[in-house]
């Protein structure tokens, strides 16, 4: 197994790729019996400070449905100069470059240790980054001024050459026209009535006949239509300024009212705005608002205080007004901008919803960013902004814009979809298969904006049929290629070529479970419920979820029939059972406690993490600190929870650090302040310390936790650990009773083994359950 | 250079908001990580529900005091502890006072090195917002971290390095947005202006050097045989 273990990190070091299936089973009807389906965690722009990109164009194969790119799987006949495409096996003639090449002087791409390669593009335009500030300014005044010192600090944070613009809205929308002389002009819409683009270009001006070009290159875009958005180093100045003048919406607000916020229509007019003026090429498009909107199209909740903002109860019971016609208009809007590459941003910080649930769709299929805070005078907002513009070891932005990404397969494969932020293209061909799982019937995908742990999950049907030999060679392929522009406006592509084993199910089955990947296919898995939990019930996504884990522990589990407590996985899947317990208590598929905002955020950020932040979503991280010993992991178990440890929890979303009864006493006590106790100091110290680590690096910036046994905020961690202890045996655990309702992974495993799920007894039957086995109650 | 310090974030606005690194701390972020908090711990397969070690009760008397650090201890389980913790650390106090002069005076200079090549609306802007500086500076309205950080910026700036000068303004912008944004965008553009006049400074006389060059093939002789030598012009007895 630990050979396996190596096998996966080294591949998703180089590749940025994990696979739930390192050795694939080589029939349709044997990988379908294999539960968890063929699919793979793609990073594209995994961060690679150690692979240069190449100077040069990518040599394609001349087969026009094919036009897979020349990579290390490629046959080569370096006397002839030719290659043969390894998907669709085409001779090809290498181009008169390469006219040098042998077996001793192989370019790059053909070298197994580039099975991920990049190139640089240089013929093509490179247009500036742009960004477009959409700013509420129905704030309050310490909000809105703490919204525009950030924005201030942000205008030093981008490229001197980037465009910016700035649209405010309130009751109106107002887009600012950016000049160098005295006077600030702007155009106002009213926040009422929606605008076709084509309104938006000819009211802004953006359609007058070409002024003569200022620049000399002819892809230069009009001067007039750039009056709204010009470079910082022109318009720094005057943009500091006018930020700094802005005001709070004029329009009184009388008691028992909330302010009328025009979020719909500001958005409409940004997108108009830059697919008028700019379209293909990158532009991130940030909406910062303080609250929802409440007129105009994509309203979500009227002005009155007294009707509140739509919960998941009311969802359900269909009683939310504004809901179908909000999202459609967000989602009009959100594919509009994806197909002119644009990606659109939400940073939303308010202490109630602003419409998140609607308005999703604006960054879930663009690929921009959802921020959620209490305010923007919190340092989780300013911090998590800065972080944006964070830079890599080049001293370039890690954020890209633009991105195609196109999946070939060989011929036992079939692309099924993909689930991530993006949109389909679709691209039909011979590699797309009919039977869709996430956004499928398509091969290419776009991803407007994304960054080194943008994570799309891609899903795989096997087609040879059954009996069927194992192809020759006896391996698949998949090549992955991403085109993107790079922050430094280079146009760049990036190639992954992998391969992995077939096998015989049924003659195999013990190499094909050794090579199972659990936390891939927990992700995985876990991506596939979260996607089906936007369109069905919840209590249904759980039934299949549970479904799913019986059926992989019916194939994968020894076992004596007879005898429950014979049951047994092997090491591969020994975690597997733990992911699914606490992925159908997380947040994604659980709708109760949290607003629907709340969800859709939580959701957002699970759809596109990588392997490892996704894992720590599904079930934190536990680390338990002591005298006894350097930290060390622990179960997420109520057991784990003990006097003399303190405890930190990473939910990705939140850092939680706990101290044991007996180490606050100590704590309040004083030891740590005191000479000769000095290693306890150090020991309240060392959490803190590897707390401060994932702080500063993570994004979004967690929430962070301090508290102690008997805290009231100690309910963060009682409520993700496993309740093994019950009311029944630990009186003191009043609070781990209140959050026990659900069913202790104990239970579950009995049940496992019984082959029923426990929510389907009734009540009498789980009394007699619990008599027969002898186990505690819940 | 920048500070590197951690504050506490904004418990009006949110019980819960984490910590503020600095601008420095920010960056610094992305070297490699001392512990990776990743592992996990399977279940037992047996699905026995685990049994604490010791409980207290409550009511029961309080504990005894801490084991005792000794020399023979252990370290500390985590490794040596990183100069800034997550709670709130002092900063050092600086013992001399920056004076205001010893960083006007070089932007007045600077600026005025640049009125030929900028325009003029551009140079008024600037000129209005070290007025600005000045004035907040002398009404004691700036802390000693950001006086003390326009000196090196200063420093930086007349040395002719650009980049150490932006980032200061950067890590300025990013730590004390509240006192410094509104004249700060000046300093910046006359770093970006400062940089770009001595790039073109640069470029001049590397095309002036270039034409010398370009003179010196057929009329080496001269230029390196001084006035009153035997092959100059003047000397031709």
């Amino acid at each position: 197994m630990a050979t396996y273990l190596e096998f996966i990190q080294q591949n998703e070091e180089r590749d940025g790729v994990r696979f739930s299936w390192n050795v694939w089973p080589s029939s349709r009807l044997e990988a379908t019996r294999m539960v968890v389906p063929l699919a793979c965690l793609l990073t594209p722009l995994r961060e690679r400070p150690d692979l240069p990109p190449v100077q040069y164009e990518p040599v394609l194969c001349s087969r026009p449905t094919c036009k897979a790119i020349l990579n290390p799987l490629c046959q080569v006949d370096y006397r002839a100069k030719l290659w043969a495409c390894n998907f669709c096996f085409q001779r090809n003639q290498f181009p008169p470059a390469y006219t040098g090449i042998s077996e001793v002087n192989q370019p790059a791409e053909l070298m197994p240790q580039f099975s991920t390669i990049e190139y640089v593009i240089q013929r093509g335009p490179q247009s500036p980054l742009i960004f477009l500030y959409v700013v509420d300014t129905c704030l309050e005044e310490d909000d809105l001024q703490a919204l525009k010192e950030s924005l201030q600090m942000s205008l030093s944070l981008l490229p001197p050459d980037a465009l910016v613009g700035l649209i405010t809205f309130g009751r109106m929308v107002q887009v600012h026209e950016l000049s160098c002389e005295g006077i600030s002009k702007s155009f106002v819409f009213r926040g009422t009535k929606d605008l076709t683009a084509k309104q938006i270009q000819d009211m802004l001006g953006l359609t007058t006949p070409a002024m003569p070009m200022q620049q000399a290159r002819p892809q230069e875009h009009p001067f007039v239509s750039s009056r709204f958005l010009q470079p910082i180093q022109k318009i720094d100045m005057n943009l500091t300024d006018l930020l700094g003048e802005l005001q709070r919406d004029p329009w009184p607000v009388t008691q028992g009212k909330r302010p009328l916020r025009s979020t719909g229509v500001a958005l409409s007019i940004a997108v108009g705005l830059l697919e008028g003026t700019f379209p293909n090429t990158g532009a991130r498009i940030m909406l910062f608002t303080g609250g929802p909107p409440t007129q105009g199209p994509g309203m979500v909740v009227g002005d009155e205080l007294k009707v509140p903002i739509r919960s998941w109860h009311d969802i359900e019971k269909d009683n939310a007004r504004f809901m179908k016609k909000a999202t459609k208009h967000y989602e009009m809007l959100a594919n509009r901008a994806a197909t002119n590459g644009h990606c659109i941003d939400i940073y939303a910080c308010a202490l109630d919803q602003t419409g998140l649930l609607e308005m999703k769709c604006c960054a879930n299929l663009t690929g921009g960013h959802m921020v959620m805070g209490d305010s923007f005078n919190t340092s989780l907002f300013k911090q998590t902004f800065q972080r944006i513009f964070s830079k890599d070891f080049n001293g370039n932005f890690r954020m890209a814009f633009g991105a195609t990404l196109e999946v070939k397969t060989s011929r036992e494969l079939k692309i099924a979809g993909a689930i991530g932020p993006c949109v389909s293209l679709n691209v039909k061909g011979p590699c797309v298969s009919e039977n869709e799982l996430g956004v499928g019937g398509t091969s290419q995908w776009k991803i407007c904006g994304l960054d080194p742990t943008s994570t799309l999950g891609i899903y795989f049907e096997v087609v040879n049929q059954h009996n069927a030999p194992i192809p020759q060679g006896g391996r698949g392929a998949i090549q992955f290629v991403t085109q993107y522009q790079h922050s430094s406006t280079q146009r760049r592509i990036r190639v992954t070529t992998v391969a992995r084993n077939w096998a015989d199910a049924q003659s195999h089955l013990r190499h094909i479970e050794a090579a199972f990947d659990q936390e891939a296919a927990a992700v995985l898995m876990a991506r596939l419920g979260v996607f089906r939990a936007e369109s069905e019930e919840g209590p249904d996504v759980l039934r299949w979820l549970d479904r799913q884990l019986i059926r992989l522990c019916q194939k994968f589990g020894q076992y004596n029939k007879e005898d429950p407590t014979s049951f047994r996985l092997s090491d591969s899947f020994s975690l597997y059972p733990q992911f699914m317990f606490h992925l159908r208590r997380s947040p994604f598929l659980q709708v109760f406690n949290n607003s629907p905002d709340e969800s859709s955020y939580y959701r957002h950020h699970f759809a596109r993490q990588d392997l490892t932040q996704s894992l720590i979503m599904i079930q934190p991280i536990l680390y338990s600190y002591s005298f006894h010993g350097p930290p060390e992991p622990v179960l997420l178990d109520s057991s784990s929870i003990l006097a003399d440890r303190i405890l930190l929890m990473d939910t990705f979303f939140q850092i939680v650090i706990y101290l044991g009864e007996t180490i606050a006493q100590w704590r309040k006590a004083g030891y740590q302040d005191m000479p000769e106790y000095e290693n306890f100091k150090h020991l309240l110290q060392a959490p803190l310390d590897d707390a401060q680590e994932i702080l500063q690096a993570r994004f979004p910036m967690p929430r962070y936790i301090n508290t102690e046994h008997g805290g009231s905020q100690a309910r963060f961690l009682l409520s993700k650990v496993n309740p093994s202890q019950t009311h029944n045996n630990l009186y003191t655990w009043g609070q781990v009773m209140k959050y026990s309702r659900r069913m202790s992974q104990q239970m579950k495993c009995l049940s496992l083994r019984k082959g029923f799920t426990w929510k389907r007894l009734s009540h009498t039957e789980k009394i007699l359950f619990q008599l027969l086995t002898g186990s505690s109650t819940i | 250079m920048a500070e590197l310090y951690v504050k506490p974030g904004n418990k009006d606005r949110g019980w819960n908001d984490p910590p503020q690194f600095s601008y420095g701390l920010q960056t610094q972020a992305g070297g490699p990580k001392r512990t990776s908090l990743t592992k996990r711990v399977a279940a037992p397969q047996d699905g026995s529900p685990r049994v604490p070690i010791s409980e207290t009760s409550p009511g029961a008397p309080p504990v005894g005091p801490p084991p005792l650090s000794s020399k023979a201890s252990r370290p500390p389980p985590v490794g040596s502890s990183p100069a800034c913790s997550v709670e709130p650390t002092n900063f050092p106090v600086i013992e001399c006072e920056t004076l205001l002069e010893d960083v006007l005076k070089p932007l007045e200079e600077a600026l005025d090195d640049c009125r030929g090549h900028t325009k003029k609306q551009v140079c008024d802007d600037i000129s209005r917002r070290l007025a600005l500086l000045q004035e907040q500076w002398a009404g004691g309205k700036l802390s000693t971290p950001v006086k003390k950080r326009m000196a090196l910026l200063v420093q930086e700036l007349s040395s002719h390095r650009w980049d150490a000068a932006d980032d200061i303004h950067r890590s300025l912008m990013v730590d004390h947005v509240t006192e410094v944004s509104q004249w700060m965008v000046g300093v910046k553009r006359l770093i970006a202006e400062k940089r770009s006049l001595s790039s073109e400074e640069t470029s001049e006389e590397k095309s002036t050097a270039t034409a010398e060059e370009h003179q010196t093939v057929p009329g080496i002789h001269r230029l390196h045989n001084p006035v009153g030598s035997p092959d100059s012009p003047q000397t031709i007895s």
